[in-house]
């Protein structure tokens, strides 16, 4: 290997010690935690293909006459935002697609955050020391919705102006500073001619700097505190058990960018999303039936319209009626969700570190509120689609708002009552939701019957055994780094084993061995009753974990 | 990495199939782009030599009317006799159950027929689009019969889409239309279990009877309200939603970003979690 | 991977050497499909793109390359587990000690001055709100009036989003039209829905005698609720329906909410003929348009 760029980095920077130790970082294995990676790629995809849209894009509320190429909207006036969209889509090569990929880009990308927050809300991750974390995760949702709906505003058509006409509406609606603040956002009276430029400037630049930095802070907490773990061998509060940064984690988080960004594609190609040629430009007076915003504003545009017609007047003063599902709704919610480490302690009066996660089958109050919430929202968006559910189900629109105003508070208790009596009872059985293994009956030469549980299905044993290996080891770099620390002698003779060592090779030896049950022709000394494989220790072990504090409640395979 | 010679012809069976997967994907995806070239450039044909709320390039009258058969009133008697006088009444002068057809014109006659939502089975709901129980002459007998019972109403349409423009089509259609039919014409519940129609299978001439008569609770459109030619420009334009543009890819049934938001959770983030199942560890 | 048999025939190296080999060339197939997708990529674009074909091929580019890469990353290198401590994250005592004594002597010494430090704090307060002040108030106008007014005048023709008048003649009764004042047409505000559900003068509620004339009603199309077009006409049940939330106005009782959100009556505009028998605004709206807002009572 060539050392000299290593020599050249770290003579200025000294770099190396902070380098090995991430190279050898050790990142718990669990596919939960991957959900927060879809995240981040669909937001570098997004940067990404937002820089391609900007090299096309005119936000300008000039308007032009278009003679482009779709021709059922020649010779039509319209804001220069909205025909250079449609240049964009129909003139530019990979134009729509990159346009489309940026969309669902979006939408992946604010699902994946929800549930990513979900994993960390159920499993207890934001607990001491991880609540700023929590609450920079929070932001970022914010942000990210915001930021979604700004760019679904931009193109200028017919059915996002008629979004935009809402947000004016809601920002009116608030106390003392609405008409304020609604004159200074639009520069004057609805629709202006600056929301477009503004809405811009703040998507391309505002918002996606704050996230970015934001981001990067969240990314460099985690990576300080070190990722939490679920409870098993070998985990404890004070270890971090999982693979190696490099090159495996490295191979598979960069693998898994290629893969988002292949599901965006995909998608971004072979579906089609937000085809704002045939909305039409946004022209005031006109609007469109089924008129709904993405998804992730859905529950606000529910909340709009359950919510009843009630609007405050006295003392000269009104609180109009959006005010309330537009504004005090999304306040309290992000409050609540911001401030929850803080709640949950309150009733708790959890003061401790926390590094192993929760089972939210554990945790029975955590978990009922839990779903109870995320069905008070999965009704409210659902009813921002009343209108394409009594027209798909035949029934009167009516009757569907009025059973959703009934059912965005009888919903999330039955639920609720659900996840209590599960989560309750299946904490009490040990093992719930392990793969069962299969009783065997023996009977002795005597006639005695006894009850003997089967090892399990082998071949499944094997393939867990080989992907996920046995006992758990510290890097051999770490390990002799620690030696040299303390002084000790170093010995390097396990490295070669190290650098061969594969799924492949422990699978073989599982397979080689299992015929004979005895010994293949290279066999290794594997530690006593694991599949240790190749890892099997050498010298001393100072890492080796204490089962027994990991394994109170969760119990070992 | 070096590859056996084994290898490499093995190789070969899976990368050839995986290049006539991306040819076939192509070919099937180019015949749908042709095929939309193809509509494009027959759009072309309508209305490239003429610019938006100018003249629309053929000179032929953009709706001519329908001239009935004085001949076939007999059996239009006949059929409505049988079919419709139990609710209408004998001579279409309405019932405590059904309105008075006279003078309501031919093409109210003929909408409501011949889009089979007459003969209605359930009073009580509004009347939902059937296969039609009449032949077109059939249809046309019935118009022919009850629009003798007396005059005024207006004539059959027939439209000219020669004469008509898709650019001001839009332009009239996302006035007068959308707030019901939604843009995309897929159409949608209204209150108190009523709703506007989906027109993806309405007819030229269906689609002009239906502005010119304002079925149900749809607003009516006199000819001073739109003119023939901006019924005939909106028809094309209905005509052309019945099959439109979807340079996208799969259009998600025009609903919007509701479809749109189930495709991206099920779909994206479906298959990405599924992905992450594959990549990341279970439980322990 | 599941359904691979070895030769047990053979002896561990060989079985190690089989299935890594194995792992080996499903990454290379990966990778190599991804080339060759890109290449034929490079062919659509160079012919001109094609969307669905762009998708397609991006897809098996990306998704080869992902594939391949993380099938690597989970088959070809060891997977561990590996164990790591987590270090103590608190500081030690003595370290936040030392911490807190450095601040203490940096703080005491600016105290020592806190005059200037209060000075201080009010000049850099001072800049900040008064470079806030221009950017604020260049944003946009102060709303003064512009809420409660709309450019319908007393003699004002309705005129059609062309800019032609309406005549009393003109719209079939079950008929509808947006209309604006003229010389305002296509404006956000003062839209107009015009709806004739009958022959005769209308009187929508006590005071509107003469609002209606010939059967033709005028209304708001700015919905009171979160200000979208009222633009749904239902013409049999005589209602008008907000599309966005669904609020329902009754067209014949001086467009009351009689369903969903909306709080407020749409406002009614007052209609006259002229001489000519073009249809013109007695006035303006008598009441704001629109959504509520603080200010308004």
């Amino acid at each position: 290997m060539n050392l000299e760029p290593i020599e050249w980095v770290d003579d200025r920077l000294g770099t190396a010690k902070f380098t090995r130790k991430s190279l050898n970082k050790i990142f718990p294995d669990h596919w939960s935690f991957m959900l927060g990676e879809i995240a981040m790629y669909s937001f570098f995809i997004l940067l990404g293909t937002g820089v391609f849209l900007t090299l096309f894009f005119n936000p300008s509320m000039a308007t032009t006459v278009y003679h482009g190429s779709y021709t059922p909207l020649d010779g039509h006036t319209m804001s220069q935002a909205y025909a250079s969209t449609l240049n964009l889509s129909f003139n530019v090569r990979a134009g729509l697609v990159m346009r489309q990929m940026h969309h669902w880009a979006a939408n992946v990308f604010i699902a994946a955050i929800v549930v990513h927050l979900l994993r960390v809300f159920f499993t207890g991750a934001f607990r001491k020391p991880r609540e700023i974390n929590w609450v920079i995760g929070s932001i970022l949702l914010i942000l990210a919705i915001v930021e979604g709906f700004l760019g679904y505003s931009l193109p200028d058509d017919l059915v996002s102006g008629t979004g935009i006409r809402i947000a004016y509406s809601i920002i009116l609606s608030v106390p003392i500073i609405g008409s304020y603040a609604a004159s200074f956002l639009f520069g004057g009276q609805f629709p202006g001619h600056v929301i477009i430029p503004r809405f811009y400037s703040i998507h391309i630049l505002l918002i996606p700097a704050l996230m970015a930095g934001l981001l990067g802070a969240h990314l460099a907490i985690m990576w300080h505190q070190k990722h939490t773990q679920f409870k098993g061998k070998g985990r404890t509060e004070k270890n971090v058990v999982g693979v190696a940064m490099w090159p495996a984690y490295a191979l598979q988080a960069g693998g898994f960018f290629f893969l988002t960004a292949a599901v965006i594609a995909a998608l971004g190609g072979l579906f089609q999303i937000n085809p704002i040629w045939l909305y039409g430009p946004y022209i005031p007076y006109k609007v469109s039936y089924a008129v709904q915003p993405d998804w992730y504003m859905g529950w606000l545009d529910g909340a709009l319209r359950l919510f009843p017609s009630w609007e405050i007047t006295g003392f000269g003063h009104m609180i109009p009626a959006v005010f309330f599902p537009a504004v005090l709704l999304p306040g309290v919610t992000f409050g609540l969700l911001i401030l929850w480490p803080w709640i949950e302690r309150k009733f708790t009066k959890d003061y401790e570190y926390h590094n192993l996660l929760d089972n939210p089958r554990d945790n029975t109050w955590r978990t009922t509120i839990g779903v109870a919430v995320i069905t008070f929202y999965m009704v409210l968006f659902f009813a921002s689609s009343t209108d394409v559910l009594a027209n798909f189900f035949n029934v009167s629109l009516n009757l569907v708002l009025w059973s959703f105003r009934v059912a965005v508070f009888v919903v999330p208790v039955i639920t609720a009552v659900i996840a209590h009596k599960i989560t309750k009872e299946a904490s009490a059985v040990p093992g719930a939701g392990r793969p069962r293994k299969a009783m065997v009956i023996m009977r002795s030469d005597e006639g005695e019957y006894t009850t003997v549980e089967s090892p399990g299905r082998p071949e499944l044993e094997l393939k867990h055994q080989a992907i996920h290996g046995g006992e758990p080891m510290e890097l051999p770099e770490e390990e002799r780094a620690h030696k040299r620390e303390l002084g000790e002698p170093v010995s390097v003779d396990n490295e070669a084993a190290f650098a061969t060592a594969s799924p492949a090779v422990v699978l073989a030896e599982e397979i080689g061995e299992r015929p004979s049950g005895g010994t293949g022709v290279f066999r290794i000394p594997r530690a006593a009753g694991s599949g240790g494989g190749l890892f099997s220790p050498r010298g001393s072990r100072p890492n080796r974990v204490d089962n027994d504090e990991a394994n109170g409640k969760d119990g070992d395979r | 990495m070096s590859f056996h010679k084994k290898t490499v012809g093995r190789l070969l069976v899976p990368v050839a199939l995986g290049v006539a997967a991306s040819v076939a994907g192509m070919a099937l995806f180019s015949q749908g782009a042709s095929a939309a070239t193809l509509s494009s450039s027959s759009v072309a044909k309508g209305v490239s030599s003429v610019t938006y709320g100018g003249t629309r390039g053929s000179s032929k009258a953009p709706i001519t009317t329908l001239k009935l058969n004085p001949s076939t009133i007999k059996l239009g008697h006949t059929l409505f006799v049988e079919n419709c006088s139990s609710c209408h009444g004998d001579a279409a002068q309405g019932t405590s159950r059904a309105p008075n057809l006279q003078g309501l014109g031919a093409a109210t006659i003929d909408f409501w027929v011949s889009t089979g939502r007459m003969p209605l089975a359930d009073p009580t709901a509004q009347a939902a689009i059937k296969p039609p129980r009449f032949n077109r002459s059939q249809t046309l007998a019935i118009a022919a019969y009850v629009s003798s019972l007396a005059s005024g109403g207006p004539p059959i349409p027939q439209v000219n889409l020669g004469a008509a423009s898709l650019s001001a089509g839009e332009g009239l259609f996302s006035t007068n239309c959308a707030a019901c039919h939604t843009i995309t014409g897929v159409g949608d519940a209204l209150a108190d279990g009523v709703y506007a129609p989906s027109l993806y299978t309405a007819t030229p001439t269906q689609i002009a009877e239906a502005v010119r008569t304002g079925p149900g609770n749809m607003p009516r459109f006199g000819t001073s309200n739109l003119s023939n030619q901006q019924v005939a420009d909106i028809v094309k334009y209905v005509k052309y939603l019945q099959n439109p543009n979807d340079a996208g890819g799969i259009g998600l049934g025009h609903v919007g970003p509701v479809a749109e938001g189930f495709v991206g959770i099920l779909i994206g983030l479906g298959a990405l979690m599924i992905a992450g199942y594959w990549i990341g560890g279970r439980a322990h | 991977m599941s359904g691979f048999t070895p030769d047990l025939e053979l002896n561990q190296n060989e079985i190690v050497k089989q299935v890594e080999r194995r792992y080996e060339r499903i990454v290379g197939i990966s990778f190599t499909i991804s080339l060759l997708a890109s290449i034929a990529l490079g062919v659509v674009f160079w012919q001109g793109g094609q969307t669905q074909a762009e998708g397609a091929l991006l897809f098996v580019v990306l998704g080869g390359l992902g594939f391949g890469i993380v099938a690597w990353g989970k088959y070809l290198v060891p997977q561990g587990p590996y164990v790591q401590e987590r270090e103590e994250l608190r500081s030690p005592a003595d370290e936040k000690q030392a911490f807190v004594e450095s601040l203490e002597r940096g703080e005491s010494l600016l105290l020592r001055r806190s005059f200037l430090v209060k000075l201080l704090g009010g000049a850099v307060g001072a800049f900040g709100i008064i470079t806030l002040f221009p950017f604020i108030r260049s944003l946009g106008p102060q709303p003064k009036k512009m809420l409660y007014v709309t450019n319908w005048k007393k003699g004002s023709h309705l005129v059609r989003p062309d800019g032609s008048k309406v005549h009393v003649s003109e719209l079939e009764v079950g008929g509808v039209l947006t209309v604006f004042p003229e010389g305002h047409a296509g404006g956000a505000i003062s839209q107009t829905i015009l709806i004739r559900p009958a022959f005769q003068d209308i009187v929508t509620k006590p005071g509107r005698e003469t609002w209606g004339p010939q059967g033709y009603l005028a209304y708001s199309k700015v919905c009171t609720h979160a200000g979208c077009p009222v633009g749904l006409y239902q013409e049999l049940t005589q209602q008008l329906l907000c599309p966005c939330h669904q609020s329902l106005f009754d067209v014949l009782s001086g467009a009351n909410p009689v369903f969903g959100p909306a709080p407020r009556p749409l406002p009614q505009l007052p209609l006259a003929v002229d001489s000519k028998g073009y249809l013109i605004a007695q006035s303006g709206y008598n009441e704001p348009i629109g959504p509520g807002f603080w200010e308004r009572a």
